[in-house]
C-alpha cells in the first residue's frame, strides 16, 4: 500500500508540472494587462514600461516560468502584485475558511444524500420516494447562488434579520463554525441531489443481487439486508462521485463565499483575476491542482476500505 | 439646487482668498455643525460608525491608483491641504472648499501659492512616524513624490506644478508652470493626501497596510482582506473634539443583495451602494424596516458613456453624430433601471452632478438641446440626409463584467433603440479588465458604451476627454476652437467668466455632437435615524463627510 501510494505520489508531478504551466500561462493569455490595469485610466507610456519592468514583467515568459518555478520548489509561491503581501501568508489565512466551508458541505451533502437515497431505494415507487426525487430534482435544478440571495434577502425584508457577518476562529469559536452553517447547507444542497440519485440507482441495482436474496431468504431484517450487506457495494461509485463533489464544492464555494462575505480563496481568487494578480492566481490554482490529485488518491484508498477484494499493486 | 461658486453659496475666489488669509482655521469645526435638526442637539461623542463597501482596496498607495476602492479608505485617515466641505449646511452637488492642514494661503500671482500649514498637527502616533509634526516638508515630500513617481495615474491633477518650495516650517510655496484656475479645487482632490516619508522609506511604498499612518480623524487599526476595515479614533487630531465617533467599521461586501440585508437587519448605519445609496427599487422596503430613516436624493457623478471615433466614417459626419443622440431614449432607460427607476437627470458634457458647472441643457443651443429630443423618425431622417437612407452598420465594445446588471440592461435598451433608428450596433462584450487597458484608451473598431463619472473636477470631463495628447482623447478630437476655449478657461480665474467659457464648451461640444447623450441617476442616499449631523454628497471623501457625524443611540 505505501508503494502504491509513493507510486501514485511519484505518478502525479508530471500532472502537477504540467498543470503549473498551465496555471502560470493562461492567465498570462487573458486580455488585458496587470501592468495597464495598475496604470487604470492613465497610461503613460514611458511609465508601462517601467512599471512593466519594475514587477519584474518584462521577462521572456520562459524565464519568469523558471523563477517562478524554483521559487515554489522551495515553498514560495511569491507575493502579491498589488499588496505585496506573500501568497502564502494570504493562503494560509484563506484554506482554512473555504475548507471549513467545503467539508461541511460535503457533511452535509453525504448526511442528506446517503441517508434520503437510501430511503427512497427502499420505498421505491412510494409516495416518499416521488417526493424524494422530485426534491433532488429541484436541488440539482436551482443554482445555489439563486438559493443563498433568496435566503439572505427574504428574511432581512420580512423580519428585519440577516445572517452574522464573519468571525474569525480565534475571536468566538462557536460563532465561527455556526456562520458556516447556513452557507454549507445551501452548499451541500446540490450535491445532495446527486448523491441522492446516484445512491438510490446504485442501491436499487445491488438489492437486485442474488447474495441480497440470499440474506432475505436466510429471514435478516431489512435494515441489516439494506445497510449491512447492500449499502456497502452500492457506496462505491457514490464515493467516486464524492471525489468530483470536491472539485464542484471548490468551484460553487466560490460565489458561496461571495454572497455571504467569507473570506475565502474563492473570493481571493476571483478578485486576483479581475486584477490579474498573476502570483496569486497561480498559487491557488496550484493549490486546487493540488487538492484534486489528493482527494482522488483518497478516493482510490478508500476504495479498498469499503471493498476488500480491491488491492493495490 | 441652487447654483452657486465652486468655493460656496456666497463666496467668491476673490473672497474666499481674502478669507483664507484671514485665517479659516478657527472656523474649523463650526462648518459642521450646519443647520438641520441636529443643530439643536448637543453631538455625542463615542459609539461606532458601521457601513459596507463595495470591495477590498487594491492597495493602500494613494500615488499608484485613482480607484474608488482604495480613495474611500484612505478618506478615514489622511489628511491635504484643502478639502470639500462637509455636513448637514452643505448642498449635495456642490463643492465649495475649506482649510483641512493649512491654515490660510495667498496667491502673489497667477502662477504662485503660498499656504501656511497648522501648527501642532501630529502625524498618527504609529510607527515609523510615531507621532511627530506634520510640516512643510512633508507636503514638499508628498507632492514630489505624486509627480515623480512611476505609475501615478493621478499626475494630471498635479502635472503643471514646476516645484514646490518649503520656505520654512510651516509654509509651503507652489509655482506652476502656466496659470490653472482649478488649481486649489484640485489641490482638494482625494488623491492628493499628505503622506509620511518615513513609511515609504520604511516599506519601499505605501501599499502595505502597515505603511497608512496618516494625520486625519481615524487610524486604521486593521484591515481583514474581504471582511473589513476597522479604524479608531485619532486621539490627537488637530480638529478639537472631533471625530465624534470612536471608531469606523467598513465591511467589505461584494454582493448587493447581501449588502442589502445587511442594512436591512440593523448590521450596519448606512445605505448599502457606493455613497450609501440605496436602490429606489430597494427605497419602499427600506424606509418600511427603518422608521426615521433620514435620506437625500442627488445626481451623482456616475452616467453612461458613449465613445466613437471621429476619422472613421460615419462617425466623421455630425448628422450622424446627432443621429446617433436622437435615436438614445434615455427616459426609458431611466425608467427601466432597478437603481433609478425613473430618477434621472440628463448630462451634458460635464455631468449634472457639477450643479455650478453643468449647463443645463435649456442654456444649449438649438441643436444641442434636439440631441436630448428622442425621436427615431429624425435619426432616419438624419441619417438619410447624411447618405445612409439604410441606416448602418456598427461595432460596439462594452465590458461584460463589474458595472453590474443595470449597466447590461443600459447597453440592451440603447442597442435596441438604436436599432429601431437604422444604426445596427453588434455587440462585442470584453472582459472588464481588457476594457479598462485597451478600449478606454481607443483600442476599438467603431464604438465603445461605458461608464464615466470617476473624476471629482468638472475641468476633467473636457480636458481629458477632448484636448489633444490626452490618452483619454479617444475620439481624436483636435480642434483649435475648443482648444483655445479650454486653454481660455484654464487661464480665467474669475470664477463667472470661467463659467461661462465652461458652459461656451458645453455647448460647442453638443453642437459638433462629440459625444453621445447620457443621463445620471438621482440617487437615494440613506442613513438610518440615529446618526446625526451627516449629509452625503459626490465623491471619495467618505471620511472627511462623516467626522462630525454622531451616534445618538
Amino acid at each position: 500500500m505505501r508503494a502504491y501510494v509513493l507510486r501514485r505520489l511519484l505518478v502525479a508531478l508530471p500532472s502537477l508540472l504540467i498543470a503549473s504551466l498551465i496555471v502560470f500561462t493562461l492567465p498570462r493569455l487573458i486580455p488585458g494587462d496587470v501592468v495597464q490595469l495598475m496604470l487604470e485610466e492613465k497610461a503613460y507610456g514611458k511609465d508601462l514600461d517601467d512599471l512593466r519592468a519594475k514587477l519584474g514583467l518584462n521577462r521572456p515568459i520562459h524565464v519568469q516560468y523558471v523563477d517562478w518555478l524554483g521559487s515554489v520548489v522551495r515553498g514560495n509561491l511569491g507575493e502579491s502584485l498589488w499588496t505585496r503581501q506573500p501568497v502564502l501568508t494570504e493562503l494560509e489565512r484563506r484554506l482554512p475558511v473555504t475548507g471549513t466551508l467545503g467539508v461541511m458541505a460535503l457533511v452535509v451533502a453525504v448526511l442528506l444524500g446517503i441517508p434520503v437515497g437510501v430511503l427512497a431505494a427502499v420505498r421505491q415507487d412510494g409516495v416518499l420516494d416521488f417526493f424524494v426525487r422530485s426534491a433532488a430534482i429541484l436541488g440539482l435544478s436551482i443554482p445555489a447562488f439563486v438559493t443563498a440571495i433568496l435566503t439572505i434577502l427574504l428574511p432581512a425584508m420580512w423580519w428585519g434579520w440577516a445572517p452574522a457577518r464573519f468571525v474569525e476562529f480565534s475571536k468566538d469559536p462557536a460563532g465561527y463554525v455556526l456562520q458556516f452553517i447556513l452557507p454549507a447547507v445551501i452548499l451541500g444542497i446540490a450535491s445532495a441531489a446527486g448523491i441522492m440519485r446516484l445512491t438510490r440507482g446504485m442501491l436499487l441495482e445491488v438489492l437486485r443481487q442474488d447474495y441480497v436474496r440470499t440474506a432475505w431468504a436466510k429471514g435478516l431484517r431489512e435494515r441489516v439486508v439494506v445497510l449491512k450487506h447492500s449499502l456497502k457495494n452500492a457506496v462505491i461509485p457514490v464515493v467516486t462521485v464524492l471525489g468530483l463533489q470536491v472539485v464542484s464544492i471548490v468551484g460553487g464555494a466560490v460565489i458561496i463565499e461571495w454572497i455571504f462575505g467569507l473570506p475565502g480563496m474563492g473570493q481571493f481568487l476571483v478578485d486576483a483575476i479581475v486584477q490579474r494578480d498573476y502570483p496569486v492566481i497561480q498559487g491557488i490554482n496550484l493549490l486546487i491542482v493540488l487538492i484534486i490529485v489528493l482527494t482522488n488518491l483518497s478516493v482510490d484508498l478508500l476504495y479498498a476500505a469499503l471493498d476488500p477484494r480491491i488491492r493495490y499493486q | 439646487m441652487t447654483p452657486s461658486t465652486p468655493f460656496g453659496n456666497s463666496l467668491t475666489r476673490r473672497e474666499l482668498l481674502k478669507a483664507g488669509a484671514g485665517g479659516l482655521a478657527g472656523a474649523a469645526v463650526l462648518p459642521y455643525l450646519g443647520s438641520g435638526a441636529a443643530e439643536a442637539q448637543t453631538p455625542k461623542r463615542g459609539g461606532v460608525l458601521r457601513l459596507t463597501f463595495l470591495g477590498d482596496p487594491l492597495h493602500f498607495d494613494p500615488h499608484q491608483t485613482l480607484s474608488f476602492v482604495t480613495m474611500v479608505p484612505l478618506s478615514f485617515v489622511y489628511s491635504r491641504l484643502l478639502k470639500v466641505k462637509a455636513g448637514p449646511s452643505v448642498k449635495p452637488m456642490t463643492y465649495p472648499l475649506e482649510p483641512d492642514l493649512a491654515e490660510s494661503w495667498t496667491q502673489p500671482n497667477d502662477t504662485t501659492y503660498i499656504f501656511k500649514l497648522k501648527k501642532g498637527v501630529r502625524w498618527h502616533p504609529k510607527p515609523p512616524v510615531n507621532g511627530r509634526e506634520l510640516t512643510a516638508d512633508d507636503v514638499k515630500y508628498t507632492y514630489e513624490r505624486f509627480l515623480t513617481i512611476t505609475g501615478n495615474p493621478n499626475k494630471p491633477v498635479l502635472e503643471y506644478v514646476d516645484k514646490i518650495d518649503a520656505v520654512d516650517k510651516y509654509t509651503v510655496k507652489f509655482t506652476l508652470k502656466e496659470p490653472n484656475a482649478w488649481f486649489l479645487d484640485l489641490l482638494a482632490s482625494t488623491s492628493t493626501w499628505i503622506v509620511a516619508k518615513e513609511c515609504v522609506e520604511k516599506f519601499g511604498d505605501l501599499k502595505r497596510v502597515e505603511s497608512v499612518v496618516g494625520s486625519g480623524p481615524w487610524m486604521l487599526e486593521r484591515w481583514e482582506p474581504n471582511v473589513k476595515l476597522v479604524y479608531v479614533r485619532n486621539p490627537d487630531y488637530f480638529v478639537p473634539g472631533l471625530p465624534y465617533a470612536d471608531g469606523v467599521d467598513v465591511l467589505i461586501d461584494k454582493d448587493p443583495s447581501s449588502r442589502l440585508a445587511t442594512w436591512l437587519g440593523g448590521k450596519t448605519d448606512f445605505g448599502p451602494e457606493y455613497q450609501h445609496a440605496v436602490r429606489w427599487l430597494d427605497a419602499p422596503v427600506a424606509k418600511q424596516r427603518k422608521p426615521g430613516l433620514q435620506t437625500a436624493e442627488y445626481t451623482w457623478f456616475t452616467s453612461g458613456a458613449t465613445g466613437f471615433k471621429l476619422a472613421n466614417p460615419p462617425f466623421n459626419d455630425v448628422r450622424v453624430r446627432r443621429a446617433l443622440s436622437r435615436a438614445s431614449n434615455l427616459a426609458e432607460l431611466y425608467e427601466s433601471l432597478a437603481f433609478s427607476q425613473g430618477h434621472w437627470t440628463p448630462n451634458p458634457a460635464v455631468p449634472a452632478a457639477f450643479a455650478d458647472w453643468s449647463i443645463p441643457i435649456d442654456q444649449l443651443g438649438p441643436e444641442g438641446r434636439k440631441l436630448y429630443e428622442f425621436n427615431t423618425a429624425e435619426a432616419k431622417r438624419l441619417l438619410a440626409e447624411a447618405g445612409l437612407p439604410n441606416g448602418f452598420k456598427t461595432t460596439v465594445e462594452a465590458p461584460a463584467t463589474v458595472y453590474g446588471p443595470d449597466f447590461a440592461d443600459f447597453i440592451q435598451i440603447t442597442l435596441k433603440n438604436w436599432k429601431a433608428a437604422g444604426i445596427d450596433a453588434e455587440l462585442r462584450l470584453k472582459e472588464y479588465g481588457a476594457f479598462i487597458s485597451s478600449t478606454i484608451f481607443g483600442k476599438f473598431d467603431q464604438m465603445f458604451l461605458g461608464l464615466r463619472g470617476a473624476w471629482a473636477d468638472p475641468e476633467a470631463y473636457f480636458y481629458r476627454w477632448y484636448m489633444p495628447g490626452q490618452p483619454l482623447n479617444v475620439w481624436g478630437v483636435n480642434d483649435p476652437k475648443l482648444i483655445d476655449m479650454i486653454k481660455l478657461q484654464r487661464r480665467t480665474f474669475d470664477v463667472a467668466k470661467r463659467k461661462q467659457i465652461v458652459f461656451d464648451i458645453q455647448r460647442y461640444l453638443a453642437e459638433q455632437a462629440l459625444f453621445g447623450v447620457d443621463g445620471s441617476i438621482r440617487i437615494l442616499s440613506a442613513w438610518d435615524a440615529h446618526i446625526k449631523n451627516y449629509m452625503p454628497n459626490n465623491g471619495f471623501d467618505y471620511g472627511g463627510r462623516l467626522m462630525a457625524a454622531w451616534i445618538d443611540k
